[in-house]
């Protein structure tokens, strides 16, 4: 019998000898990597996920399998991502909900954005739109604050969830604008789409993908963009920020990013920060991912880390906002 | 471009070789996972995604498409032969179909289903090339407070169904509602009976508490020894053959199932599972013999199956002709097509007729198919019966915990299902109906949300639901239906 606990822990030693090796930087990878997305297949963050682990695989010689862990607005797999051994072959690609507004959003949430991941790279953002049915009132964005003014708390618009980054960009913008709004949350764009085609509510920040079909169909109206520039999948739509009394610094931006846990090499994240870069910059690769309603971003680990900080403060304070017209 | 003409057109498309035969390479893969417990559409489209990415868009659709109501197919096997539903639109074709086979007409039972599944799925086609717009117009004018309403319609009309007393019904629906509450309160953000579970933030997985109070509670049963299926024999061409009988039963049920699933199928966040239910409730409430229902009934068969494919059919009207996905196997569906550059929208049937078109004929000829496939392969479904139970009721645990993990690959679902399990076992053993449970679990959420936000849009005045003429008519249907039973009685019998 105690031979074999012996074996057994020669083995064990073994195995972690072997984990652990596997996490240096010369011979990386030695395994598949695995890169955890916190939302179905199909959904955009997967879909960004799977094009860039394609080329990635091949750069990297080895598979890059994406896994889907979906939950919690992203959370869980942002959690299935920390809770792998092998550090060094466990990634992550998420949106910015998960490692900006679930700290404050998600009740005893187990882990902490700023000691627990390691930024690698930003992949692509996505403005949101202020959205109308055709048939609404106001052909721009100081028409519909003005519309608002007059009749404030009566214009309803659909988020796509409470602390959603539509609900919070909302009021953010309501801030900003010196506005009153009244919010309905659903669950998905297109259930807000229906429901503003139906005459029930009056507006939305949407992504702009979920949007333009509609807008091209005659049934809906884009009034300004969150973003800080015009967005190439919609050249026509201007920027909120600036016009009619919104500052000019006004910016909302949903964005996803790869990350990977706290303590993997930072040779392992910066290989991966210049290989993701290289993707990055395939024409192709741009043109499918403008498809999806991204637009890609490019940059440093560093870049990524001050994305997370200043978003973070950015959605607190709309947080903020939203628990003071709660109470 | 007129109907005749899209038709034709999209003949052409349908009959390119290669769409072919992705089209019946899905439909054949849909059947098999359907009639694997647990395993259902949504595990085998989330396999099939990667490879869409590198065929036509028509491919991908059309592959995609045959599995999703492939599955509804082969769903029912294992709900007939086994009471244990290969997916939770089948769930409530158990009641009736297993007593069939128990009597010795499980050929009889599956004879029916397949056949109901292909009138459901033809008339649901006639009723795409005909009515989508029509349909497409009712889901936008549709408001909450329609929804609402007509979910507690539905809600009361089908909850007589299961052969238990009525206190016990009314417990399974409530315990069914609250289980419906788990999870992120949409309108506040506050979690609900989570208990600091992460896991449970978006609620209990539907797969998991199907596959648990029928599927796993089933084996638990069949362990005791309690009532085991009687030693199965050949079945012969002839046993698959309905009565003159059964087929005057069958008719009314699989037009009115197929109108029930068409238009739940064309109405977003409706669906499949939904309109079975429905489909089943409603036709024990108009039988002149209710009590029939749950023996072995051929019209328990015959309605939820024709209206679980129906709306697998509609479905598509809201996804295709709006862009709006109807249920999270649509709006994957419509990630494959964003990742080919076409846009899901308004504009679609326009800018790709070719699509539409070759989809909707695409859809004729595997349910064509699929019939043909299915009618000589009831024999061998049969025969897993006579697959010893120790072989059959492990493997079928295996593939319950396969399904399971597959929906959100989480193991924490794998527990609740044995968990569920044991729960639903008890629950049988009580004489509670399951199928009340899972009633109450599909349609609270689906009420409750649209109450509240009709009662948002409305700024709190209740009158949003008179005032709407939709809303307002399933009000007054509803309490119809419950002043119904009331009327009879004090109405002298003549």
């Amino acid at each position: 019998m105690i031979g074999n606990f012996k074996h057994i822990g020669i083995a064990t030693v073994a195995a972690t000898l072997l984990a652990q090796g596997a996490a240096h930087a010369q011979d990386w990878p030695s395994e598949p990597v695995h890169v955890f997305v916190g939302f179905p297949a199909g959904s955009s963050p997967d879909t960004i996920a799977r094009l860039v682990a394609e080329p990635l695989s091949q750069a990297l010689g080895q598979p890059v399998v994406v896994e889907n862990k979906p939950g919690a607005g992203g959370v869980i797999g942002v959690q299935q991502m920390l809770s792998q051994a092998d550090t060094g072959h466990s990634f992550g690609v998420t949106i910015n909900g998960p490692l900006t507004t679930s700290q404050r959003l998600v009740p005893d949430l187990s882990y902490e954005t700023a000691s627990d991941i390691a930024p690698v790279a930003l992949i692509a953002t996505s403005p949101l739109a202020l959205t109308v049915p055709a048939d609404f009132p106001a052909d721009d964005a100081a028409a519909f604050i003005e519309e608002a003014k007059a009749n404030p708390g009566d214009i309803a618009y659909g988020s796509v969830g409470q602390g959603s980054g539509a609900h919070l960009t909302a009021e953010l913008f309501a801030d900003a604008a010196g506005i009153e709004l009244f919010h309905i949350p659903f669950q998905s764009y297109a259930e807000v789409t229906t429901s503003m085609l139906a005459g029930e509510i009056d507006a939305g920040f949407m992504a702009p993908s979920a949007a333009l079909p509609f807008v091209e169909a005659g049934q809906l109206k884009m009034l300004g963009l969150t973003s800080a520039k015009p967005f190439p999948q919609a050249p026509d739509v201007p920027v909120l920020a600036g016009q009619a009394g919104i500052p000019d610094d006004f910016r909302a931006e949903l964005w996803n990013a790869f990350i990977a846990p706290a303590g993997t090499d930072p040779a392992i994240i910066e290989r991966l920060n210049t290989e993701i870069n290289t993707i990055l910059a395939d024409e192709a690769l741009q043109q499918k991912l403008l498809a999806t309603g991204w637009n890609v971003a490019p940059g440093t680990t560093a870049d990524l880390a001050a994305r997370i900080e200043a978003d973070t403060a950015l959605w607190g304070k709309a947080i903020d906002l939203v628990e003071a017209k709660d109470q | 471009m007129t109907t005749l003409e899209g038709l034709a057109h999209g003949l052409l498309v349908a009959l390119q070789p290669s769409i072919l035969i992705y089209s019946l390479l899905g439909a054949v893969l849909g059947t098999l996972v359907g009639v694997l417990p647990g395993i259902g559409a949504m595990a085998a489209i989330t396999l099939l995604l990667p490879i869409t990415y590198h065929i036509s868009s028509e491919a991908a659709l059309v592959m995609l498409a045959g599995v999703y109501y492939g599955a509804q197919y082969g769903g029912a096997v294992a709900s007939i032969l086994l009471r244990l539903p290969g997916t939770p639109q089948s769930a409530v074709t158990t009641l009736d179909g297993y007593p069939m086979a128990q009597q010795g007409r499980a050929g009889v039972a599956l004879f029916t289903s397949m056949v109901s599944s292909f009138a459901g799925a033809m008339l649901g086609i006639l009723i795409l090339v005909v009515l989508s717009g029509w349909l497409a117009g009712m889901a936008t004018s549709f408001g909450a407070a329609d929804y609402a309403a007509m979910m507690v319609m539905g809600l009361v009309a089908a909850s007589t169904i299961g052969n238990s007393r009525p206190v016990k019904s009314l417990a399974m629906v409530v315990v069914g509602l609250i289980a419906g509450c788990i999870g992120t309160d949409v309108n506040s953000g506050v979690q609900r009976l989570t208990f600091g579970q992460t896991q449970l933030l978006d609620g209990i997985n539907l797969v998991a508490l199907a596959m648990g109070l029928f599927g796993v509670a089933e084996v638990i049963a069949n362990i005791q020894g309690a009532d085991r299926h009687g030693p199965p024999s050949r079945v012969s061409l002839r046993q698959l053959i309905p009565t003159r009988d059964d087929v005057r039963r069958m008719v009314g049920p699989i037009l009115r199932g197929t109108g029930l699933g068409g238009l739940f199928g064309a109405l977003p966040g409706t669906g499949s599972t939904i309109s079975s239910f429905l489909a089943y409730g409603l036709e024990r409430r108009i039988a002149r013999k209710p009590e029939r229902f749950g023996n072995g009934a051929i019209e328990g068969v015959a309605a939820p199956e024709s209206a679980n494919n129906s709306a697998s059919i509609t479905a598509f009207v809201p996804t295709l002709t709006l862009g709006i996905p109807g249920d999270p196997i649509m709006a994957l569906m419509l990630g494959a097509l964003v990742i080919h550059g076409i846009q899901p929208g308004p504009t679609l049937l326009t800018s790709h007729p070719d699509m539409f078109w070759g989809l909707v004929v695409s859809f004729g000829i595997g349910n064509l198919f699929l019939l043909v496939l299915n009618l000589p392969l009831i024999g061998i479904w049969v025969s897993i019966l006579r697959i010893p139970f120790r072989w059959l009721y492990p493997a079928i645990i295996v593939f319950i915990c396969l399904g399971v993990y597959s929906v959100r690959g989480s193991t924490f679902d794998i527990f609740m299902v044995g968990g569920i399990g044991i729960t639903g076992y008890a629950l049988t053993r009580a004489a509670f109906s399951p199928a009340l449970l899972l009633l109450g679990f599909v349609l609270g959420p689906l009420i409750e949300t649209n109450l509240r936000r009709a009662m948002l849009v409305s700024r709190g005045d209740a009158m949003i639901f008179l005032e709407r003429p939709v809303a307002c008519a399933f009000v007054v249907a509803t309490v119809l239906l419950l002043i119904w039973p009331v009327v009879k009685r004090i109405i002298p019998k003549r």
